[in-house]
């Protein structure tokens, strides 16, 4: 996972007031949390079920020490059914089908994902607002990955 | 009686229909013949005109396409699918944006009446087609077929992984039947030929999905196949293309065209379902024009690399060697730029 997209989920904790984020993608786990004091967020680097060594543990070493609040992000998952390429808009120019804060309706498309000129469109089973987009534009995803919160 | 919507006037395409054979068909002639006044003969040529359809209207001689066309119908596709017909909804429609878009609407699980398994979706004339990532497909009345076809699979769309490798394996088989057994494949499903040193695309496949992870899932299956291209828009087109014209000429019958690439379709759809594209990847590689070549990989996040294809793999994925190594590509595109 890159520093940008670290940042990004960082960002996204800060702002949505919660006190952990989980996400899996691939071989790599990471964990977001936030001491409800404090406005800095832990960061805690997990590698996944390999016999790796253990990962590198990136900013403050106190993540361990720091009394964790564990909570689910609130809402719907929506996840990928297939394995392809993850795309927010139609085409390279065209506007993206929702951004976080996005209100939607069951039935509306959310991204495209495609495999080999393949395209599945993919609706929201749940009313909502978009809570977070966990995926890139552009990125390859797994089957089952989550791509979209819905609160 | 004037009709200001383009798109609806009742006229258009019976009026097509008589200038299919490229003659001049006098105004007058045309009023007479369905019974109406030259005025609405002349609004439904407008309509006409709207629609990207060019017609010659020439003072004292009348109204005429550029060059005969031959427009679809419904009962000469039945007949030519053969005895795979009684599989098939054919649904002929005049013009439509996309067939596509079309299908898609109307196969949606939660419609009371949703579009049967194999229903067909043909246009004489696709307004907007699609091709991936908005990309547009061009067409011209008689230019190129276009169609849609829906299948309906228990499984879900993970399991349908190759399925658009299988679609290309049809559309060979096709256009071998046809007399052209010099069409090829490139990954994942463009079907083009050889001219000289450059590969010129003949057509193209375009797959939506729809349904749940688990299943059922209901796959769209978009062909635009090129028939008789004019130069306007050929060179409209940011790629060398060819057209069955070149290579059939006046043996081309759109009809016939459409009846063999249902039937062959239904066929390897058929294989599909019950083995997976494992059954249908010998072949593929048959047809593959690529194969053991050097080239130029364009990458969805924009970066290229040179490679060697060296396969497909049981899912469909490309199989490459590269300087990184040998590599399985689920994305990206093939292409043939810079490579010496």
């Amino acid at each position: 996972m890159d520093l940008r997209k670290l940042k990004k989920l960082i960002d996204l904790v800060e702002e949505s007031g919660i006190s952990e984020l989980e996400l899996t993608e691939g071989e790599e786990k990471v964990r977001i949390s936030r001491q409800l004091q404090a406005s800095a967020a832990n960061i805690q680097y997990i590698s996944a079920p390999s016999p790796a060594p253990a990962a590198p543990t990136s900013a403050p070493a106190a993540a361990e020490a720091a009394p964790q609040v564990i909570a689910k992000v609130d809402g719907h998952e929506v996840k990928s059914p297939m394995v392809g390429t993850f795309y927010r808009s139609p085409s390279p120019d065209a506007k993206s089908f929702v951004d976080v804060g996005s209100t939607v309706a069951v039935g509306d498309t959310l991204c495209i994902i495609e495999a080999m000129k393949l395209l599945n469109e993919i609706e929201a089973d749940k009313a909502g607002v978009i809570k977070a987009i966990l995926v890139e534009n552009g990125q390859p995803v797994e089957y089952g990955e989550p791509l979209f919160i819905i609160g | 009686m004037l009709n200001l919507h383009p798109m609806s006037h009742p006229l258009t395409f019976p009026i097509l229909r008589l200038l299919a054979d490229g003659r001049f068909h006098s105004g007058e002639e045309i009023a007479q013949h369905f019974s109406v006044t030259r005025t609405t003969v002349w609004s439904a040529i407008q309509a006409a005109e709207k629609l990207g359809v060019e017609i010659f209207s020439v003072r004292g001689k009348g109204y005429k396409l550029p060059r005969p066309v031959q427009l679809l119908d419904e009962q000469a596709i039945m007949q030519a699918i053969g005895t795979e017909r009684a599989w098939f909804h054919v649904q002929l429609h005049d013009s439509l944006p996309s067939t596509n878009s079309f299908l898609m609407q109307v196969a949606h699980p939660n419609l009371a009446h949703a579009a049967p398994h194999a229903t067909c979706v043909v246009t004489q004339l696709q307004t907007a087609g699609k091709g991936r990532r908005g990309r547009d497909w061009r067409s011209a009345l008689g230019a190129s077929l276009t169609f849609s076809l829906l299948w309906r699979f228990q499984c879900g769309a993970a399991a349908l992984s190759g399925l658009s490798l299988a679609i290309g394996v049809g559309l060979i088989r096709a256009l071998h039947s046809l007399g052209l057994p010099q069409a090829r494949l490139k990954w994942p499903n463009d079907v083009l030929i050889w001219q000289g040193d450059f590969p010129a695309k003949l057509a193209g496949i375009l797959i939506e999905l729809q349904g749940d992870m688990d299943g059922p899932s209901a796959a769209v299956i978009g062909v635009g196949m090129n028939m008789h291209l004019p130069d306007s828009v050929k060179q409209q087109i940011d790629q060398p293309v060819c057209d069955l014209y070149q290579w059939l000429g006046a043996d081309m019958d759109a009809n016939v065209v459409l009846g063999s690439l249902l039937k062959h379709l239904s066929e390897v759809l058929r294989v599909f379902e019950q083995q997976g594209f494992v059954a249908l990847r010998e072949e593929w590689l048959q047809y593959h024009a690529f194969h053991q070549q050097s080239v130029r990989l364009l990458m969805p996040d924009g970066r290229e690399q040179l490679a060697q294809v060296t396969g497909v793999g049981e899912d469909g994925i490309l199989l490459v060697n590269t300087a990184q190594g040998e590599q399985r590509l689920a994305a990206g595109e093939i292409s043939m730029r810079g490579v010496a």
